[in-house]
């Protein structure tokens, strides 16, 4: 749900975190985001920078120049002053990425951790078992027949959380407790309601059951699509998930290395918040493909 | 230009605060663990308290000059030695062409060391800094940690050898364990019960081994949550302290699942579980001096309070501080 106001909240000396709602419901996202954006075209006072993710943003600011209170009071004006997100249509990029579900690199990875941390269900019939999905087919079906919604960047440099924008895609799982302390570059995880694609190897805690040999984040930028950010995903940019061989994953993992891999992005589209939610509603949202 | 003969264990360059600015895409701001003896060390050779420098922990490196040099050595006490003769921490000192400065004695107490070099290091900068980000392969010397055979320069400074650092103005890095370690309750302190928050408050945390410059996991007693944490839309994950992906402060005492991890430096920027405290920047100079087995009590302040720690380490870290 929206919260009626904004709730913000402490979080150390240097930071808040201004709460919108409690759900992955786009609207916030929207709201976090149209946050963001203003303080970077309107700078409030003591404001260092932002991070905006699914229902929330977390604000870094320098307590030097204003204190929480002041701060608090000129956010939640700024945050007032943004209009009803259902309005919004904003330019949405779409990316295909190859994805090898079940690939066995992040099976090899939940194996390791089983041996050295903690015994545990093999992520996808964790996955399968929370959602009442009958088999791994069924499991790559639903998850690959949605388009994705790049709601953040965050958690490591260039990783995208991931909404799943069609309701009927939409699947939940428990975290990993403890978390791993390791994750094959390129894993396709969720954890809660959110999936998620990591761009190197790294500690995680999303239940992982595919894996894309497309670099998502490039620091020596070697690709074209790289020239403005080293991070592939900004966003409001959409992913659909192309399911794979092995085959045509190491082709395309041998093509990634010797620089000829070009990436299937389209730039032509146009997300509007209302058609969307439209849409949402007019469909049954229980139901599975 | 400085030789590295042995690099110790993840020597390091860093800058103060660090890579800040890009938190939006995923970068955290990296830095010095202990900047209260980093800035210290900068102040000491006369340059600005933020100019990159080198941060050893465990085991120090051995590094040759190949040309004079000003520098100074702060922190854990690694019983630094140049050419072997024993070098004071806490002071400026001058470095002939060819001498080797050695830290390779591990610390008794404390575990980070700080060498600055009047100048400040000259790495090319990365996103505006120059602190290694070592997992993420970036900034500093290659996107690494020191490597043997590794050479690289520093600016021309106007240091002097000399300049002490009052003993009144250095952080108590061998006070060791417990350490009283301060929070500031929230962003998510409502989703854990009075039970909870009261043993996390009255408990002994011993840090884990399994602890790096991402995070520093704890181990002590179960945490208890409210209804908040039980009654929530399934998006949020179906463990206790599961909430929708948000962003972290660094500082944040991080529940994964039953397991606080304060999240430092080079940690995530967001995730999906609840930060019930956090640890004020004036505290993080105890995170940084502190080793796998020891203990952590903690400790609330408001947030005025932590404001006002951070105000006062500011003004330690200024010139009236040396002798």
């Amino acid at each position: 749900m929206i919260y009626d106001e904004p709730r913000f909240l402490l979080a150390g000396d240097r930071y808040l975190l201004i709460e919108f709602g409690n759900t992955m419901l786009l609207d916030l996202n929207f709201l976090a985001q149209g946050l963001a954006k203003k303080l970077e075209e309107e700078p409030v006072k003591g404001v260092i920078e932002t991070a905006p993710c699914f229902a929330s943003m977390l604000v870094h600011y320098d307590p030097e120049s204003v204190s929480f209170e002041y701060l608090v009071a000129a956010l939640r004006e700024v945050a007032g002053s943004l209009g009803s997100p259902s309005n919004i249509t904003v330019p949405s990029r779409l990316f295909y990425l190859p994805a090898m579900y079940f690939d066995p690199w992040t099976e090899e990875c939940v194996a390791d951790y089983c041996k050295k941390i903690a015994l545990k269900e093999k992520d996808p019939e964790v996955v399968m078992r929370a959602n009442g999905l009958s088999s791994r087919e069924e499991l790559l079906r639903v998850h690959s027949g949605t388009e994705y919604w790049v709601a953040s960047l965050g958690f490591w440099p260039g990783l995208p959380f991931l909404k799943a924008l069609d309701p009927r895609s939409t699947l939940n799982a428990p975290k990993y407790n403890p978390p791993r302390t390791n994750t094959p570059a390129g894993s396709i995880g969720l954890g809660g309601g959110a999936n998620s694609i990591y761009p190197v190897a790294t500690p995680g805690g999303y239940q992982i059951f595919a894996r894309t040999p497309v670099p998502i984040w490039d620091p020596k930028q070697r690709f074209d699509v790289f020239e403005h950010s080293i991070c592939l995903f900004r966003p409001g940019d959409r992913i659909k998930f192309m399911p794979c061989s092995r085959q045509e994953f190491e082709d395309v993992e041998r093509r990634v290395e010797d620089g000829s891999y070009v990436f299937n992005v389209v730039e032509y589209g146009q997300f509007s918040v209302s058609q969307y939610n439209a849409w949402v509603a007019s469909i049954d949202a229980e139901a599975r493909f | 230009m400085i030789e590295v003969i042995k690099p110790g264990l993840e020597t390091c360059i860093q800058d103060w605060p660090g890579r800040i600015g890009y938190l939006n895409q995923g970068f955290p701001p990296s830095g010095p663990m202990d900047s209260w003896s980093f800035r210290l060390a900068n102040l000491l050779v006369g340059n600005q308290v933020g100019d990159a420098a080198i941060e050893c922990q465990y085991v120090g490196p051995v590094l040759k000059f190949h040309a004079d040099a000003i520098i100074a050595v702060t922190g854990a006490n690694m019983h630094p030695t140049l050419d072997g003769e024993a070098v004071p921490l806490w002071e400026s000192i001058a470095v002939s062409a060819g001498a080797t400065l050695t830290l390779s004695k591990p610390p008794q107490a404390g575990v980070r060391t700080y060498v600055a070099i009047s100048g400040g290091i000259d790495v090319d900068p990365w996103l505006n800094s120059r602190s290694t980000f070592a997992k993420a392969k970036v900034g500093g010397v290659n996107g690494r940690a020191l490597r043997a055979g590794d050479r690289f320069k520093w600016h021309a400074g106007k240091g002097m050898a000399g300049r002490r650092v009052k003993p009144s103005a250095r952080p108590p890095v061998e006070g060791g364990s417990p350490w009283t370690i301060e929070v500031v309750r929230g962003p998510n302190d409502d989703w854990i019960d009075e039970a909870g928050h009261d043993r996390f408050l009255s408990s002994d945390w011993k840090l884990s081994g399994k602890s790096d410059r991402t995070g520093f996991r704890l181990e002590g007693p179960q945490w208890t949550f409210t209804e908040k944490a039980y009654n929530k839309a399934p998006e949020h994950g179906s463990v206790p302290s599961n909430i929708v992906d948000q962003g972290y402060p660094i500082g944040a005492i991080n529940l994964a699942g039953q397991t606080p991890i304060i999240l430092v430096n080079d940690g995530p920027s967001m995730g999906g579980f609840i930060n019930p405290y956090t640890v004020p920047s004036a505290a993080f100079w105890k995170l940084g001096q502190s080793r796998p087995g020891e203990i952590y009590r903690f400790k609330t302040v408001s947030v005025d309070e932590a404001q006002q720690m951070a105000r006062a380490l500011t003004v330690i870290c200024q010139e009236d501080s040396i002798a």
